[in-house]
């Protein structure tokens, strides 16, 4: 009895001496992971940036120091919009940091209604989709394309389509993540210590805010206005 | 906890309002003296703040979250 006694404890002891290598092993796995992953959506994030950029490089190549009329308050609106996009997944990713879970929640579903405004702001207004309910400026391509002041036609509309169409795909594509993200969230699968899902998807959204601070400007507020014809 | 949690969110908002800011400066000077240089640093300091407290640049070389 007393052998069972005194062994007991010490198998216990030893199982949980185990239990705790085991766990600190798997700690150290996360950790090495989680350092890898981030330097892997880095490296992403690089390799896109040579793709914005390359859109970015073409618009002042192309246009050079005029721009397309566009419409001012729709662009201040949907950049406003996207702004407080990147907020509230900010504090959605902070409430997960801090086992704040209706934060968490909550914040992730104001960014996905933010980001489906941004998006049919950008269909709506910007491409003019639906004329009966915005009439949209400029086409994709045709002889419609306003003339510079030397008489040019500049490709305007394809510019401005290729950079808006490239990132609202980023922007669906952030919108399936967080809706995965929010999904698996409600399962249980983050917690404050081990949270990458929701780590990632906030980083990935707050790039798609990244590249739309270079191209908003570049795309309604920098150059000189030429007119339709 | 709770006063680590409050630090952060008032973190998030104090950027998010300066970003806000940054973006009105952008517009306000883009009708009235358009200026390709101004508004090219306006939004080098937006992506700064963005890339450096919203996308945690500073974790990229750490193995644990945040906090």
């Amino acid at each position: 009895m007393s052998v069972v006694t005194t062994a007991a404890p010490a198998a216990h002891t030893a199982h949980a001496a185990h239990g705790n290598a085991h766990h600190a092993d798997h700690g150290e796995d996360y950790g090495v992971a989680l350092r890898n992953n981030r330097m892997g959506l880095w490296l992403f994030f690089l390799s896109e940036a040579f793709l914005f950029g390359g859109l970015l490089a073409t618009r002042f190549y192309l246009w050079g120091p005029y721009r397309p009329e566009v419409d001012q308050t729709v662009g201040l609106i949907v950049t406003v919009v996207l702004l407080i996009s990147s907020f509230s997944m900010n504090l959605a990713e902070t409430g997960m940091e801090h086992g704040d879970r209706r934060m968490f929640n909550i914040g992730l579903i104001v960014t996905f209604i933010l980001g489906l405004v941004f998006l049919f702001g950008v269909i709506i207004f910007e491409w003019g989709l639906f004329p009966a309910l915005y009439e949209g400026h400029l086409t994709p391509w045709g002889d419609n394309q306003p003339l510079n002041a030397e008489g040019l036609t500049l490709p305007f509309g394809a510019v401005v389509f290729a950079m808006t169409g490239m990132h609202a795909l980023h922007v669906i594509s952030g919108l399936v993540f967080i809706a995965i993200v929010w999904n698996m969230g409600r399962k249980g699968h983050f917690s404050p210590e081990q949270h990458w899902g929701v780590e990632s998807c906030a980083i990935y959204w707050h790039y798609v805010d990244l590249v739309w601070i270079f191209f908003y400007p570049a795309l309604y507020l920098i150059g000189e206005v030429v007119g339709h014809r | 906890m709770n006063s680590k949690r409050s630090a952060a969110y008032r973190t998030s908002t104090t950027v998010a309002l300066v970003l806000a800011v940054l973006t009105g400066i952008e517009y306000f000077v883009a009708i009235s003296f358009p200026s390709t240089v101004i508004l090219l640093l306006l939004g080098l300091f937006k992506a700064v703040a963005v890339v450096n407290y919203f996308m945690h640049i500073s974790r990229l070389w750490r193995s644990e979250g945040g906090h």
